[in-house]
């Protein structure tokens, strides 16, 4: 007997194991067929991938050469290909120094961590806006992918901390402090996103004494933080509650004050309970930022909206919204599969 | 020296300084604010108050429940956003929870393909920005839909193109108003029945068949209402003239699109809610109540179902408010919502920002904090009794 016989026994009496197993099996293929075979057709079989102009294109398939033709400003927007090296530079020294704090020993994590969270934001902003040497890029010309990963980080660099905040406080033992927060997570958790994006872009520079302009991308990022914050603090929230009362109890007879019971005992491991929850939070972010389309700042979703209306490439719709979805997928995909793998490990 | 640094210690003492200090650090923060936004407007010549409400909007709304016109005012437009804002979501509430329904109880089929082909369908839908599915209908699907001359028909009644669905209209909506009460009348009669019933059984014991009862009061009557009135009405079908319809009522394809999106990517997250729920019920449950006697269908009836919605309904509630929220994606599409017309349109024509912001956040919050005491009280309602 080969080894495949089993799995083939096993094959059978999963698809066809019953009359109406075998049933159910045909019809969800077929329907199945009619719609990936056409799928399959267009995305590969009759699609052009080389090329350089629209008139290169096969008709009935997909034209993946208005993605390599576009392919730069999708990941770029219109930021000057001069000065493309310092997007790429700033990626890899957020990637970089993200493996050095996983990597590194236990006892200098938490320094490197801090370091790199008061150092690196600057330093993107720097490497990306320009300036102090290097040639200054208005946020005008931002775009593409490259903003969708902006605004996530620096939303979430507002959002994150804004939110352990109002957790713990939304945990007080004082009524005002609590009121506050209630107040706080539950108004911005009740509002859509989009009215959140229109209200920072109008709001901001009325509220702000007169004379200071406020940066479009940064009003947008701005609020998005304040959003994403209220649900921060409930992701946190929930880390809050499933620590044992027992741990502050102990901190505090050891002798620990509120702050350095909080710092020490509470948070480290409530943050770790609910670091999948601000995983998915996070997700719900990336999948928000396409929202700032509405105040005219182009991220990923933004600039293949907008390549529709190139006349040299008219009627790309499909293969402009199959690009950017495949890409908004495999970030969103990989990001719940880690938050799951964090989930399921902590259980064993 | 001693007592001041006591008075200090105390933990009450302490805690009114910090929250004192909080409160007012946040009122100075208002007030900062408020002055800045009062001077800036003064600046620019804005003006404040509610008046603008009352004035003659002159914005044109291309879709209109509440018999909104031109010459109406500000306020008329506002009510007209936030009817077109609640029919797209409450037909999208009901669509989403039926193939959330379907979706999630593919996935925990026995038969392999349909649970995959419903995981896959969930992995899609949950990883892909809303938005993408807004743009993507709007323009990737219903613009590619033929012109109206090339119509697909949906059985000689309802026509699907590029500028929309043209769905009859009856002539006379008096019978339908008598059909909709005698639907009222046969829901509240099957109340009264289920809840005679109920007090019945726990008198005397005795069953009553209250769900065949129910089917015919529920179901079957609206069914044969409606039929009836849809027959004796004169029906203003749309007919082909020149380049379009003519007659009928033409759902915009901004409504087809944003509804299409709302319902195809709340499923997937209903779906998983429904999983979840279901799975939760510990398979004790099940095998105690087929021990007890009782057949695969009133097990799942009056056990597995009552006790998975008790798990369902919170997170359940949070997504058709969450549908409320994403209803205003349609800004982007520019459907006619409370957001595209009031915190668009009408703030463009006024520039009265902090009024018409302040109006349209209101509207969620209202809703959203109804809903969540309706669902708190059915909560405690349905809530498992302990002692």
């Amino acid at each position: 007997m080969s080894p495949a016989a089993p799995a083939l026994t096993l094959w059978r009496q999963r698809l066809f194991g019953s009359p109406l197993t075998g049933l159910v099996t045909l019809a969800l293929a077929f329907c199945l067929a009619w719609v990936a075979i056409p799928l399959i057709r267009w995305a590969l079989i009759d699609a052009t991938w080389v090329g350089t102009t629209r008139n290169d294109c096969a008709p009935g398939g997909a034209c993946w050469v208005f993605v390599r033709a576009r392919f730069g400003q999708f990941m770029y927007g219109f930021y000057p290909p001069d000065e493309r090296w310092r997007v790429n530079l700033a990626a890899i020294l957020f990637v970089v120094a993200g493996a050095a704090i996983a990597f590194a020993p236990q006892r200098l994590r938490l320094r490197l961590g801090l370091a790199a969270l008061v150092a690196l934001p600057l330093l993107g902003i720097w490497l990306l806006a320009g300036g102090l040497g290097l040639r200054p890029v208005e946020t005008r010309e931002w775009g593409g992918l490259m903003l969708t990963v902006f605004i996530s980080i620096y939303a979430s660099l507002i959002a994150i901390p804004l939110g352990i905040a109002f957790a713990l406080g939304r945990q007080s033992e004082l009524p005002v402090i609590r009121l506050i927060s209630v107040i706080f997570i539950e108004f911005w958790r009740g509002v859509p996103i989009i009215a959140v994006i229109f209200l920072a872009s109008l709001l901001l520079p009325l509220i702000l004494p007169g004379g200071i302009g406020i940066d479009r991308l940064a009003r947008a990022v701005i609020g998005l933080g304040f959003v994403i914050a209220a649900y921060m603090a409930e992701a946190v929230r929930g880390g809050l509650q499933a620590l044992p009362a027992g741990q502050r109890e102990a901190a505090t007879a050891l002798g620990l004050n509120y702050w350095k019971a909080t710092g020490l005992i509470v948070l480290p491991q409530a943050l770790r309970i609910s670091l999948p929850a601000m995983t998915n939070e996070f997700i719900a972010l990336v999948k928000n930022t396409t929202l700032v389309l509405v105040v005219s700042i182009l991220d990923l979703l933004g600039i293949a909206q907008a390549s529709l209306a190139d006349p040299n490439w008219v009627g790309m719709n499909m293969e402009a919204y199959a690009f950017s979805g495949t890409i908004y997928w495999l970030i969103c995909f990989a990001l719940s599969r880690w938050s799951r793998h964090i989930e399921t490990s902590r259980r064993r | 020296m001693t007592r001041a640094l006591s008075f200090f210690n105390d933990k009450r003492v302490r805690g009114v300084i910090y929250q004192a200090a909080v409160l007012l650090g946040l009122v100075g923060l208002i007030v900062y604010f408020v002055r800045n936004a009062s001077e800036n407007m003064m600046k620019a010549g804005i003006a404040s108050g509610f008046d603008f409400l009352w004035r003659t909007s002159g914005i044109e709304v291309p879709f209109v429940l509440t018999g909104y016109t031109q010459q109406d005012d500000i306020l008329a437009l506002f009510w007209a956003g936030v009817a077109n804002t609640m029919l797209v979501t409450v037909i999208a509430i009901v669509l989403a929870t039926l193939l959330g329904f379907v979706v999630g109880i593919a996935r925990l089929s026995s038969h392999w393909l349909l649970s995959t082909l419903a995981g896959a369908y969930i992995e899609f839908v949950r990883n892909i920005p809303l938005l993408f599915f807004v743009l993507f209908w709007y323009f990737g699907v219903i613009a590619a839909l033929p012109a109206p001359r090339a119509s697909i028909s949906l059985f000689g009644v309802a026509f699907l193109n590029n500028r929309g669905l043209t769905i009859p209209l009856p002539d006379a909506p008096a019978n339908f108003r008598w059909a909709l009460l005698a639907i009222l009348v046969s829901w509240l009669a099957q109340w009264v029945v289920a809840r005679w019933a109920r007090r019945r059984k726990e008198r005397t014991g005795r069953d009553a068949p209250v769900f065949t009862i129910g089917l015919v009061l529920v179901i079957l009557v609206p069914i044969l209402v409606v039929t009836y009135a849809s027959l004796t009405t004169r029906w203003d079908v749309p007919a082909l003239r020149g380049f379009n319809y003519r007659g009928g009522f033409v759902v915009i394809p901004e409504f087809v699109a944003l509804l299409a999106a709302l319902v195809t990517y709340t499923a997937g997250f209903i779906a998983e809610i429904v999983r979840g729920g279901i799975q939760a019920i510990p398979h004790g449950q099940t095998e105690a109540a087929s021990a007890l006697g009782l057949r695969p269908g009133p097990i799942l009836r009056l056990v597995t179902i009552p006790q998975a919605m008790r798990i369902m309904i919170p997170p359940m509630t949070n997504q058709y408010l969450n549908v409320l929220k994403n209803s205003s994606f349609g800004a982007a599409i520019a459907y006619p919502d409370v957001v595209s017309l009031f915190m668009g349109s009408a703030l463009n024509n006024t520039g009265q920002a902090i009024e018409i912001i302040a109006m349209t956040l209101a509207v969620y919050l209202v809703i959203g904090l109804a809903v969540s005491a309706f669902m708190n009280w059915y909560n405690a309602r349905i809530a498992l009794v302990t002692r």
